[in-house]
């Protein structure tokens, strides 16, 4: 029973540290599900990752078939007459994917193919792509710190989390930029990658920034998104109608009065304020 | 957000309509622009911390004698994929 007991504990350690050991291009989408896959955080943290598979980050290839095709089709292949590699996969794929970061050209040149099929309708593309997604590593190691030029990059098989608490499963590390607004912000607003450009993908944090920082607002994304409700890790957001009649109250006032001396005619004013309660602009992602 | 009236002879008159989106893409969540073709942005969304008013006038055949207004908003997310955020309505009856 104690033997046992010790393999299975050693199984978990060995595939949570396996990105220690691989560090290079991945050739198939298997081979990014067995290395950076979330199949080993379930073992312990069961609960947590229900949560996340009921949220968008779970799908965060999936869900966005039509942006993605149209970078692929529209703006790679026909505006820019380039290749579908890592490079430049990786500008949509930084944050819809980072896992594939490790990917090798052949690699992401499937996965460009992949996306235009699984858009036309593929089932078997789509189920291929549901593989690629925002998860445990991604946001507890991969993109974990914001000062990676000050800090340093985050160190392979280490997971960072708002506690820091200790694991015999694997290395922990406090990270308080997790807990921040500032730690979604590298998806959830402009994107700059490697070759200095900017993509205005989302533009949801520069509202909250501009708009409600600035207006005095105090919550973080976590605040309303995570912790609220023990929302946790589902990230409700618009696609549960509970957090969109949460961020918008309405008042509809209405008045009825005869125009047109003489005649009379019946006429209503009708006033209606809309109150956006959220910390950004709606709708946006 | 749709708004529109009963009168009490049982007409729906449709009083007005008014969309809030991103810039990128349309209400069917067509892309209008990329993400690399968005230089300026144009924001027609709803604030944070704000109040966004609407303000209709709306004139109803004679001898009406009330009307139900009702406002519907919806959060259009994708084709097949929305969801009525509120719908409010109020009587308003015309004195003679």
């Amino acid at each position: 029973m104690r033997t046992t007991k010790f393999i299975g504990y050693m199984l978990v350690t060995f595939f949570l540290l396996i990105p220690v050991a691989v560090r290079g291009e991945i050739n198939t989408i298997d081979e990014i599900e067995k290395t950076y896959g979330d199949k080993a955080c379930m073992t312990c943290h069961e609960k947590i990752h229900g949560e996340w598979q009921k949220s968008l980050h779970s799908r965060s290839v999936i869900h966005s078939l039509g942006g993605l095709r149209n970078f692929i089709v529209f703006g790679l292949k026909r505006d820019w007459k380039k290749p579908v590699n890592r490079e430049n996969l990786m500008r949509c794929m930084h944050c819809h994917a980072p896992l594939l970061e490790q990917a090798s050209d052949s690699l992401a040149a499937e996965v460009g193919e992949l996306v235009q099929s699984a858009f036309d309708g593929n089932e078997g593309a789509k189920k291929q792509l549901s593989r690629l997604n925002v998860n445990c590593i991604v946001c507890h190691n991969t993109v974990a710190e914001v000062e990676i030029n000050l800090r340093g990059a985050t160190k392979p098989g280490v997971y960072y989390g708002p506690s820091g608490r200790s694991s015999a499963a694997h290395g922990t590390e406090k990270s308080k930029t997790i807990t921040s607004s500032a730690f979604c912000s590298r998806c959830h607003w402009l994107y700059t990658p490697p070759d200095g450009d900017t993509l205005y993908c989302n533009t949801l944090y520069g509202s909250y920034q501009d708009a409600y920082k600035a207006a005095g607002g105090a919550a973080a994304c976590q605040d309303c998104h995570m912790r609220a409700k023990g929302r946790g890790h589902t990230f409700p957001g618009a696609y549960v109608p509970e957090m969109v009649k949460e961020g918008i109250d309405i008042d509809l006032q209405a008045t009825g009065v005869r125009v047109q001396p003489g005649k009379g005619v019946p006429a209503a004013i009708i006033t209606i304020g809309l109150f956006n309660n959220a910390g950004h602009r709606i709708p946006d992602g | 957000m749709d708004v529109t009236a009963r009168t009490d002879t049982g007409a729906v008159i449709n009083i007005g309509k008014k969309e809030y989106r991103e810039i990128g893409m349309d209400l069917d969540g067509n892309e209008r622009l990329g993400a690399w073709q968005i230089k300026e942005i144009i924001d027609l969304s709803l604030p944070p911390g704000k109040t966004t008013e609407e303000r209709f006038v709306a004139e109803f055949p004679e001898g009406t004698k009330s009307v139900d207004i009702e406002v519907l908003l919806t959060y259009y997310l994708t084709p097949g994929y929305q969801s009525v955020v509120h719908r409010v309505s109020k009587k308003v009856a015309f004195e003679r």
